[in-house]
């Protein structure tokens, strides 16, 4: 692997229903993408891994960046917050995806999203799509300590 | 399955540069709508930034440029913000920029290795 200081990856995806591509930009940032079909609604998903941090996006039909939320551990307490920090005043699809992932994988998480209100459904298997990928990615918390995928430190 | 070859529809770049020392990665993409583009040294996002233009009724565009999430007393935050927005508008577009900076130091010779690192892989 080649360690120059500068190293550039231009990248333009193509593919298939349901091909990913994973592109290990320079550091330690992975960026993934991929596009899958769900009942007749095309989902893209776009998953930025930081060294201490995850982001994601989901696209519904169209490559919108959608409403932004952040969530978080909130020390001392045990429990995760989300806000909306662009865009979704009114609806909140992807600020339970938000809060779910910071569960899942232990991180904090930005997710960008732009499916329409008002849609649980499509929110639900955008979620387990992105979920998965994430599982195969390697970058969820393993629940028991000795067996399971621990988070990629690269 | 029909032969239909589909892009994703998001083209990004991705790289790692030196910057006064400190390693400082760059992923920036173009969605239908924003522009995104992040630059970070300490392995988050950092503070995230939002820029648009404004058409007023004048000749000459105005720019928004604020903090969304994180630092608000980093005024060096904003000029990149504010001088990548101005790019992106003298390029022709109009869209916003989402910005996210997670940076080890603010001074003025980091602010022009951003700037410069993001000129130059830009996608507008």
């Amino acid at each position: 692997m080649s360690s120059s200081s500068c190293k550039t990856s231009e990248f333009e995806a193509a593919g298939f229903d349901s091909v990913g591509q994973d592109d290990i930009g320079g550091g330690g940032v992975q960026v993934t993408s991929f596009t899958e079909l769900v009942d007749d609604v095309t989902l893209h998903f776009q998953i930025i891994r930081l060294p201490k941090q995850i982001y994601a996006w989901i696209g519904c039909n169209s490559a919108k960046l959608g409403n932004l939320y952040a969530a978080a551990h909130t020390r001392p307490s045990n429990t995760v917050s989300v806000t909306s920090i662009l865009g979704g005043a009114s609806d909140n699809t992807g600020s339970g995806i938000a809060r779910r992932l910071v569960l899942k994988t232990g991180l904090n998480v930005i997710v960008a999203c732009n499916i329409p209100k008002n849609s649980p459904m499509l929110e639900a298997n955008a979620e387990k799509k992105l979920v998965e990928k994430l599982i195969a990615l390697g970058h969820s918390r393993s629940k028991s300590p000795a067996a399971g995928p621990v988070l990629s430190s690269s | 399955m029909g032969g239909l070859e589909q892009r994703f529809p998001v083209p990004y770049k991705s790289l790692s540069l030196d910057i006064k020392g400190n390693t400082t990665d760059f992923v920036i993409c173009r969605y239908e709508d924003h522009f995104l583009v992040m630059a970070t040294q300490i392995g988050t996002m950092g503070t995230i930034l939002h820029a648009r233009k404004e058409e007023g009724v004048t000749v000459q565009p105005t720019f928004n440029v604020s903090v969304i999430f994180g630092k608000r007393d980093e005024p060096m935050l904003l000029a990149i913000t504010r001088q990548l927005i101005e790019h992106i508008s003298s390029s022709g577009s109009s869209m916003p920029l989402v910005l996210s900076l997670g940076l080890k130091d603010h001074s003025m010779e980091t602010l022009k290795g951003i700037v410069s690192a993001v000129m130059e892989n830009r996608l507008w």
